[in-house]
């Protein structure tokens, strides 16, 4: 019988599990991050959500040299790794429970909240790292924060998020925030109000580009309808939501990564949706828009890479 | 006369044997055609013709307009199209450089001097395609034993007309109603009808526009009958007194006679509800003018359209009514006032678009129903105001606008962009129409065109010299000849900026493109003289269109400022048939083997090609809903 009060905590030899009422989460050490986030019976990753820093280029970045200038994030975007794991159980850190340090441990080991971060290095030139943390209550709910470290002579970034790649499209999602498809500098028309989007819909823009963006939401639920699960022919509606922690945030969910985006010079060049990427941002860059061929976003839209940056949401409990 | 090739080659020849522009009104047989909007009197040639394509002037079908030519081996082609779209000659996509970049080296003639005529570039270029276009028809009664002309809305980008193998006349000026009077050369029964139409000519480096670069007959095609009494040309001059109460309107009417000048013209002017308010009959002479004048004028603009009836019937001798003529009359007043563009005695406030005449599946042969989708866009989002980029449109659309309280910048069908602009940089050591004597009457007749046929729109506020073209006395000269004939509307040229020599001689208003907002307002801060828009603004390339708030700033801190065009209303693509999954996809330069080619910067629409807005519309909306 599980605790309805307590978290159930299995400190593994290469993961740390972390269990409740209908949820189990994995955080995987040598992975370097959450590995599986399982509620009702439903896998939700596809592999571990990673730092964002990359948007498929807009032809406005094309045209004024940004994606030249930022080019170390999309090699960030796609290499960053794990550099460093901590965790904290009931507000106290603890050294990295793995054997031989785990061996004091049971299988019926609980805990109140656990706390895990990873911290993430950047391949870029100079490094600089993101941490990612997750604090878990008994409820299931993950409140998440990720830190950005700013660094002197960084460019500036054409995202900042956290990525989670689902591992099958979803059915739609509904969120609470702005109509359309929204940006900092282009988002006063968005109209305030709970909608529906039924599929992952990729803006057909004629060269396929960073798109599906939604500033300023309070929450975001995606619905899914399959898994991969081999043992799971259920396909009744299932979903998750993604909340703010104390300010609104942004998210794009969609079939497809900025670097599958980026490789594409047609839609139809575009892979058959399988996944859902769901990602939630921290710092969204303008698309600007005085021209094509040179002009920048205007400046107060610009995420500056040498600045520490923070953002917060929580992925909702069950309770 | 004889069609001569080298008319091709000579940008001092690009008219032969056309009717006179003149005014768009339609005649009809009687008051209910008029009032159907169903003229017996004209009759469609849209729809097959008979059609074979040559790759170059050398292999095309000589002599195919002769009765006698053996035509068994033409295809069939529908009219209005581009011969590109249906297969024939290869698609592009070009922006700034000429078409033929990379694979010809040319100056256009005189550019480099007087005596460099350019001998041969186009009638002996050997990817100067040609199509050859053969229609038979018969009259259809109500045009039998009239005088009967044939126009041309559209035809790109050079022609020849023959009719039952007689000679006709010559064209260029793609985007200009091409009329010719056929009389002399019909004949009982079926006729036959060429036009061989040459894919470039001088009138290429006129037509430079950031486009596909299509060929054909792309747009519609007609016959129309001259009755006994015909109105050639007419001028409505609705002015507005400075209290705004008092409507004046004079009316010139050019008339001709099959065989004598006799009989009334009786002239009517109704409300919108159709409740008569002047009447005035005269008899019928070359020219004929008449004013009246109305206490308490309905004016029009953009949220109150109001547009009075007028119409004029055409008596012969005899007192039968032979021709029927409606327009609409809109009055209203445009003015610059203490250096600000007021109309109606309101600052003017530009929630304007660019407009590309697109359709992906038609391409530049847009249908009413694209126009009309189009316009509830512009209703549905604030758009108050549209540039026609660059050149003419169908001469319905400049209806659709009076009706819809559109504002207009009608602008030329001229754009030289490859001739001064290189590589982004200003570069006119070659440029035309740049001074040239020898390219003046090529680009005044452009702007005689658009005067003669939109002149009684009242949705027009601005003539536009064109596009892009540099500065220098051509543009002068297109400038004064707006002033001379049109004392009611304002000049518009945004090229005048890359040449400050002209700028007290050529435009009305400071017009810029892509200016960002804190250089405008440094403009607006030096006491200007001229009233500030932009011709071309939100340059609205994929997911873009952000900022445009600091634009809108603009309009409540600087009343010179009075808005712009968005760049621009639909992306242009094409619909094809995917070569791996036989899906429609759309394609855009350079997706066609096309090289030289600017690939994606065709699509920079609010809306895809498809005509679904792009989310950025909803933002579009926004801005410009705060000064509608």
């Amino acid at each position: 019988m599980a605790n309805t009060t307590k978290l159930n905590v299995t400190y593994g030899d290469v993961t740390l599990g972390v269990s409740g009422d209908h949820f189990r989460y994995i955080f995987a050490y040598d992975r370097g991050g959450l590995e599986s986030l399982v509620r009702y019976g439903k896998e939700w990753l596809y592999r571990t959500p990673m730092p964002a820093f990359w948007r498929a280029t807009t032809d406005n970045d094309r045209g004024n040299g940004f994606s030249q200038q930022s080019a170390m994030w999309l090699g960030a975007d796609a290499f960053t790794h794990c550099t460093q794991v901590a965790v904290a159980v009931d507000g106290q850190s603890i050294p990295l429970p793995i054997a031989p340090e785990n061996n004091r441990y049971s299988d019926h080991e609980t805990a109140t909240t656990v706390a895990v971060t990873f911290t993430y290095t950047t391949p870029t030139v100079p490094a600089t790292t993101v941490t990612v943390s997750y604090l878990m209550d008994a409820t299931g709910k993950l409140s998440v924060a990720v830190h950005y470290r700013g660094a002197a002579g960084l460019p500036e970034l054409p995202a900042l998020g956290l990525r989670f790649v689902l591992p099958t499209a979803a059915s739609g999602f509904d969120y609470q925030g702005l109509s359309g498809e929204t940006y900092p500098d282009r988002m006063a028309g968005g109209q305030p109000g709970t909608y529906h989007v039924t599929g992952l819909p990729v803006t057909p823009y004629l060269v396929p580009q960073e798109c599906g963006m939604h500033m300023a939401n309070d929450w975001v639920t995606v619905t899914r309808d399959h898994t991969l699960n081999n043992a799971d022919p259920d396909h009744q509606p299932f979903g998750i939501t993604l909340q703010k922690h104390d300010a609104p945030f942004a998210f794009s969910c969609l079939p497809y990564t900025p670097l599958e985006l980026e490789n594409a010079t047609h839609q139809e060049e575009l892979p058959a949706p399988r996944r859902t990427v769901l990602t939630v941002y921290g710092a969204v860059r303008g698309v600007g828009g005085i021209d094509s061929w040179g002009a920048d976003v205007e400046p107060q839209y610009h995420i500056a890479g040498d600045q520490d940056h923070d953002f917060q949401f929580e992925i909702a409990g069950l309770a | 006369m004889q069609a001569d090739l080298t008319w091709l080659d000579d940008p001092q020849t690009f008219r032969i044997n056309q009717l006179p522009a003149h005014s768009d009104h339609r005649g009809y047989a009687t008051v209910a055609e008029a009032q159907a909007g169903q003229s017996s009197l004209v009759q469609s040639l849209d729809g097959n013709w008979d059609f074979q394509f040559a790759a170059d002037p050398q292999h095309r079908p000589a002599g195919f307009y002769q009765p006698d030519y053996d035509r068994s081996d033409f295809d069939q082609l529908t009219v209005p199209g581009h011969i590109e779209l249906a297969g024939y000659g290869q698609i592009q996509y070009i922006n700034t450089a000429y078409p033929w970049e990379g694979k010809h080296y040319r100056r256009p003639a005189y550019s480099m001097g007087a005596d460099q005529p350019a001998h041969g570039m186009f009638s002996e270029d050997p990817e100067n395609t040609v199509g050859a276009y053969v229609k038979r028809f018969t009259l259809q009664p109500a045009l039998q034993n009239q005088r009967v002309s044939i126009e041309f809305d559209g035809v790109e980008q050079a022609m020849y007309l023959w009719l039952n193998g007689h000679f006709v006349g010559y064209a260029e000026d793609s985007f200009s109603r091409s009329e010719f009077d056929l009389t002399r050369y019909l004949q009982p029964g079926e006729n036959l009808l060429a036009v061989e139409v040459f894919k470039h000519s001088t009138a290429a480096f006129l037509e430079d526009q950031d486009m596909f670069r299509f060929s054909g007959i792309f747009r519609s095609v007609r016959l129309a009958a001259k009755p006994a009494l015909h109105l050639e040309d007419l001028t409505i001059r609705p002015t507005v007194d400075a209290g705004l109460t008092t409507g004046t309107l004079n009316l010139q009417l050019q008339l001709s006679a099959a065989q004598q000048l006799a009989g009334t013209a009786v002239i009517t002017l109704q409300d919108a509800t159709g409740q008569p308010l002047w009447t005035t009959e005269q008899a019928v002479v070359d020219t004929l003018t008449a004013t009246t004048t109305i206490a308490h004028v309905h004016l029009w603009q953009h949220h109150d359209p109001y547009l009075y009836h007028l119409r004029i019937c055409l008596h012969n001798a005899a007192g039968d009514l032979v021709e029927v003529i409606p327009y609409p009359v809109g009055f209203r007043r445009l003015e610059i006032k203490d250096k600000v563009i007021m109309l109606n005695g309101q600052r003017l406030i530009l929630n304007g678009v660019n407009r590309h005449e697109w359709d992906a599946h038609r391409g530049r042969a847009v249908t009413t129903a694209d126009m009309h989708h189009d316009l509830e866009v512009f209703a549905d989002n604030h758009i108050n105001a549209v540039r026609t980029c660059h050149y003419p449109d169908q001469p319905v659309w400049y209806d659709l606008c009076d009706q819809h309280g559109v504002y207009m910048m009608a602008e030329n069908n001229l754009e030289t962009h490859g001739t001064w602009q290189k590589m982004g940089a200003v570069e006119p050591s070659y440029n035309v129409p740049g001074d040239l004597p020898q390219w003046q009457l090529a680009v005044l007749d452009r702007a005689k065109s658009n005067y003669e046929m939109f002149k009684n729109h009242p949705a027009i506020l601005f003539w536009s010299l064109g596009n892009e073209s540099y500065a220098g006395e051509d543009l002068v000269a297109m400038d004064a000849y707006y002033h001379h004939v049109d004392p009611t509307r304002l000049t518009h040229y945004e090229g005048v900026f890359q040449n400050r020599a002209y700028a007290d001689r050529i435009s009305d208003v400071e017009s810029r493109m892509y200016n960002p907002p804190r250089e405008i307002e440094k403009y607006l801060q030096e006491s200007p003289t001229k009233p500030f828009l932009d011709c071309e603004y939100m340059h609205d390339m994929g997911n873009s269109l952000g900022g445009m708030a600091s634009y809108t700033a603009l309009i409540d801190r600087y009343p010179m400022y009075q808005g712009g065009f968005i760049w621009d209303f639909i992306d242009q693509a094409l619909w094809v048939k995917d070569e791996v999954t036989g899906q429609p996809v759309l394609r855009y330069g350079g997706d066609f083997d096309d090289r030289h080619s600017d690939y994606e910067f065709s699509g920079d629409g609010l809306l895809f090609a498809d005509r679904t807005p792009k989310p950025a519309l909803q933002e579009v909306r926004y801005e410009y809903g705060q000064h509608d």
